[in-house]
């Protein structure tokens, strides 16, 4: 893979279960690596309901790298003195490139999802379902299910940890089906998972900053 | 050897430093008031006006204590969906841009957002409103009663 491309990856950060739409006028910096690709996003929220970023994801199997334009809108949020639910859509649209060799050259990529979560200042769930098309590169669809327990509350700044779960289901990989145990920090503007998937044995890091 | 068995001391290499970093904190957070006063953020002791007026009371740090020094204005507005760092980041980011705010903390604990107004300006309960709306949140009650501060 071009060096140029890594860049892309590392400097330009993927959103899934954390928070997609932020405050007007902020800005998030998103980082994912899963047993099948590796994304980066970064967003912007010009509104309370949607944000739109630059995404960049490279699929390592497929050997390409999508880059994608990405808004996202919360179709609906609720709020309770406890807790805070979040249903939201997003969609891509965007180019995909051959990478490592792959003679497939390039071709128009785009995708299309749902996600929704939950949560307390002890417990999570959470659910990412996403279809993407990629001409000849092929199609793919994922879901994700995220369950979560924080064995503490942290007051503000304070170092937050939860201990999580991953089911996810990936068409089209050996291992349709696996699960990940990861560990959430969130310390502030910062948050950091790590994980280590089970079944389809690879790491889980996941990064986000909001400026 | 089952996938859970090979993977089970994987399991444990993440799971117990979570368990170490919670017990840690909770120690932390039990301790704090006493050892670090002057920069941790603590909970007056509820003002019997307060208390008996139902209010929430104000939770103070070194930038809401100096700001009450001066004469600013407390304001304690509860918020609905507060639970998460991120929430206190994008509320502390809206209200501290405003040149009315003299000093804005968010209490995860008490779910309320902590303000202070510069004495010279006001903010209204609607434009308080409007701008946790901006923040993502929203406003369950405001509280402006200077008894909220002890005062």
């Amino acid at each position: 893979m071009k060096p140029v491309l890594w860049a892309l990856l590392l400097l330009a950060p993927v959103a899934a279960l954390a928070r997609p739409v932020s405050y007007v006028g902020g800005w998030t910096l998103i980082e994912e690596s899963n047993r099948q690709s590796t994304a980066a996003l970064v967003h912007y929220t010009p509104s309370p309901a949607w944000s739109v970023g630059l995404r960049n994801e490279w699929m390592r199997d497929s050997d390409y790298l999508l880059t994608a334009i990405q808004p996202t809108y919360l179709l609906k949020r609720w709020f309770g003195r406890d807790y805070q639910a979040n249903v939201y859509l997003h969609g891509g649209l965007g180019v995909a490139t051959a990478t490592s060799g792959n003679p497939l050259g390039s071709t128009t990529g785009g995708f299309a999802g749902v996600m929704a979560d939950w949560e307390t200042r002890r417990l999570f769930a959470g659910y990412n379902a996403r279809y993407l098309d990629a001409g000849h590169f092929g199609d793919s669809a994922m879901q994700v299910f995220r369950f979560g327990w924080a064995p503490y509350e942290g007051d503000t700044n304070d170092l937050h940890t939860w201990l999580m779960l991953e089911v996810d289901h990936r068409s089209g990989l050996e291992d349709s089906v696996s699960v990940t145990p990861l560990l959430r920090f969130f310390k502030g503007p910062i948050l950091l998972e790590l994980g280590f998937n089970l079944v389809d044995p690879s790491p889980l890091v996941n990064f986000t900053f909001r400026l | 050897m089952s996938l859970f068995t090979r993977n089970l001391p994987i399991c444990l290499l993440l799971t117990v430093p979570a368990l170490a970093l919670g017990q840690h904190e909770a120690h932390t957070s039990h301790s704090t008031h006493d050892q670090h006063e002057e920069h941790m953020p603590h909970v007056q002791e509820q003002p019997a006006q307060a208390a008996a007026e139902g209010f929430t009371e104000m939770t103070t740090t070194a930038e809401i204590e100096a700001a009450l020094a001066v004469g600013g204005k407390p304001v304690v507005a509860e918020v609905l969906g507060v639970v998460c760092d991120f929430c206190a980041t994008a509320m502390n980011k809206i209200f501290g841009a405003r040149e009315e705010v003299a000093a804005v903390y968010v209490d995860l604990d008490t779910k309320a957002l902590n303000l202070v107004l510069r004495p010279e300006y006001d903010l209204d309960d609607s434009t308080i409103e409007m701008l946790a709306v901006q923040a993502g949140y929203r406003i369950a009650a405001i509280h402006r009663n200077p008894a909220i501060a002890g005062r």
